[in-house]
């Protein structure tokens, strides 16, 4: 009985076949759009966490907040706590940490002869490649010895290799770096190798000098903007931040502010925006899932309407309520499981070509594969019920004089 | 067999009430081939569809095959109206998409027989009706005798005790329309109490009873 059902219905919606893609394509649609956004925003969010992870999940960051000021004071910010020393005294007194690099970078115009180029200047110390594995390949990074003598040199990024020295050799070179008026000269000692542009912002487009250089040439102040420090293994990284905090708290006054935060705390924030937004785009696909449904509603009322005469004929030769009943929800179903199907197949081939695109791996869950298509079946379902129900309780002789 | 009395039935026209059977009584016997005859409006199809179980009446009494429709449920009267009763229409109302043996197999897979015994009597019935050549047809490659064949081939498919007939001749051209009653006239010798609604007196003459409505109520019984 279920089998011949289920041929009774392939066979009327195979008798209308335009109709019947057409009613099929809010699901298909629908199905698709949830596919894809949940694929998509899987795949990115997994190319995020390996972005991060590829930093170091034992990587803690430093940076001075901002103190009020407390009766009638001007409000300042933490900075003039940030001196080198703070560092090694972290370095020294936390025994997860393993080390502590200074950062303080500032934007301004690097000039080799007629070209030149907007760019961040990094001042840093050698472990600064350590800690991001980040390294040159052409020349080298400077030194402890570039650092303790602040000497004039700089590594360039591959973009600014590539725009102040598009046909010679940049290695021994000097370049200009103009900030605030002022103009400094380095010379150029290495070429940091090409790193794909990832969270961090764009490496290749920067350049590093010595810490104590930039705090003497560009910065002119005691103070670095932050610190980096690296906890001995991921595990630790916990550990190594209340050290941190224990060690700040000990070292500066209590107006002084400053924010501190781990990978895996970035990680974490990140992996809930994302979240939150897949969410949210899930919701929408959902919306045209159910626009969808009511097509099939739409639909199926029509066909009742027009199979009134088809139906009175069944129940004069027998075909009681429910035999009705489940004809039309099972064309429903059909309709919808088949839109479903098809919906998955092209979600799937969207998810993998913009996959491909975007350049992150491509991520397609069993999970909301089958959550997608119980969601499309119980679509059908809801939207068929009515107008089967319609169908069934249509009296015979009414439906057979219907013309 | 069948034993109506008192039967009534009102529609509800929009606003006016249409009473159109007035208090109709009779009996037939089994084996019996009555035509019920009279003008448009008389009432004789209402009391066709009432007989048929495809409505019900107003107020009144009907038992067939000594049971009380008018206390039957609906699904009782889906279940006599698949295995006790065989319709034939005047607009034949095969099912278009379906071929002459599928339409023949309709009220079998509503009864539940398994595909084979319904091919096997599906194929017999429709030998005996004489489209044995024409089974994988559609209803709209035959003829409109061929079609009214299939459907009586169909009406008979569960073996009813009574075939109702509702002007079976009135799309058919006069000579297919004689083979047609001729077959009627065939299921009735064969044992199969047959009830036709006509307003044709040459067709009602095939019946050897006649029952005449006017206005919704008997005008004559008359046993030929």
């Amino acid at each position: 009985m279920i089998f011949e059902t289920f041929k009774i219905a392939i066979q009327s919606l195979f008798a209308n076949k335009l109709r019947t893609l057409l009613s099929m394509l809010g699901i298909i649609i629908g199905v698709a759009a949830v596919i894809a956004v949940v694929s998509i925003a899987s795949g990115s969010q997994a190319q995020i966490t390996s972005q991060i992870s590829d930093l170091g999940s034992n990587l803690i960051n430093i940076s001075p907040g901002i103190s009020s000021g407390a009766g009638g004071q001007i409000s300042r910010t933490s900075a003039d706590i940030f001196t080198l020393d703070l560092g090694k005294h972290i370095e020294k007194n936390s025994p997860n940490v393993k080390r502590v690099v200074p950062t303080s970078s500032a934007s301004g115009l690097l000039i080799k002869a007629n070209n030149n180029y907007r760019a961040t200047i990094v001042g840093t110390e050698a472990d600064y490649q350590v800690i991001n594995k980040y390294y040159p390949v052409k020349g080298m990074f400077f030194s402890q010895y570039d650092v303790d003598n602040s000497t004039g040199v700089i590594v360039l990024g591959t973009d600014l290799v590539e725009e102040l020295f598009p046909d010679s050799e940049p290695l021994g070179q000097s370049v200009k770096f103009n900030i605030n008026n002022s103009t400094q000269v380095f010379r150029v000692i290495g070429v940091m190798e090409d790193k794909a542009r990832g969270l961090i912002g764009d490496l290749n487009s920067q350049a590093y000098i010595p810490i104590t250089t930039f705090m003497n040439k560009v910065s002119n102040s005691n103070y670095v903007s932050n610190f980096v420090a690296q906890a001995v293994s991921s595990e630790n990284a916990e550990m190594a931040l209340y050290e941190i905090e224990y060690l700040l708290d000990g070292y500066i006054s209590e107006d002084d502010e400053y924010n501190i935060f781990s990978q895996d705390q970035l990680l974490d924030t990140i992996n809930s925006v994302t979240n939150t937004l897949k969410l949210m785009l899930i919701g929408i696909a959902g919306i045209s899932l159910l626009v969808g449904g009511i097509g099939i509603m739409n639909i199926m009322l029509v066909s009742v309407t027009e199979r009134t005469r088809e139906i009175g004929i069944r129940k004069a030769l027998g075909a009681k309520k429910s035999n009705i009943l489940f004809q039309f929800i099972m064309e429903a179903l059909v309709l919808s499981s088949v839109g479903g199907i098809i919906g998955i197949f092209l979600g799937g081939l969207a998810s993998y070509s913009i996959s491909q695109i975007g350049g992150w791996p491509f991520v397609m869950s069993t999970l909301i594969v089958l959550i997608a298509f119980t969601f499309s079946l119980f679509v059908g379902m809801f939207f068929g019920i009515y107008p089967a129900y319609r169908a069934s309780k249509l009296n015979p002789v009414d439906a057979l004089s219907y013309e | 067999m069948i034993n109506i009395k008192d039967i009534e039935k009102t529609y509800q026209n929009g606003k006016i009430e249409v009473q159109a059977l007035k208090g109709v009584s009779f009996e037939i016997e089994e084996g019996e081939m009555v035509s019920i005859m009279g003008p448009s409006g008389s009432g004789k199809s209402t009391l066709m569809n009432i007989l048929g179980c495809l409505d019900t009446a107003t107020s009144g009494y009907y038992s067939l095959n000594d049971q009380d429709i008018s206390q039957a449920s609906e699904k009782e009267l889906a279940y006599i109206r698949n295995k006790e009763v065989g319709f034939v229409f005047q607009q034949f109302n095969l099912l278009g998409r379906k071929t002459v043996l599928s339409n023949v197999e309709v009220p079998l897979i509503y009864s539940g027989a398994k595909k084979k015994e319904r091919i096997k009597r599906a194929e017999d019935l429709l030998v005996k009706v004489g489209l044995g050549h024409r089974m994988k047809h559609y209803p709209n490659e035959i003829s409109g005798g061929q079609k009214q064949r299939v459907a009586i081939a169909r009406a008979l498919a569960n073996n009813p005790s009574l075939v109702l007939a509702d002007e079976p001749t009135g799309n058919l051209d006069t000579n297919t329309g004689e083979e047609i009653m001729d077959l009627f006239q065939q299921l009735n010798d064969q044992g199969h109490t047959i009830i036709l609604v006509t307003h044709e007196h040459n067709i009602a003459a095939y019946a050897e009873r006649t029952i005449e409505l006017i206005d919704g109520l008997i005008q004559r019984d008359v046993v030929a």
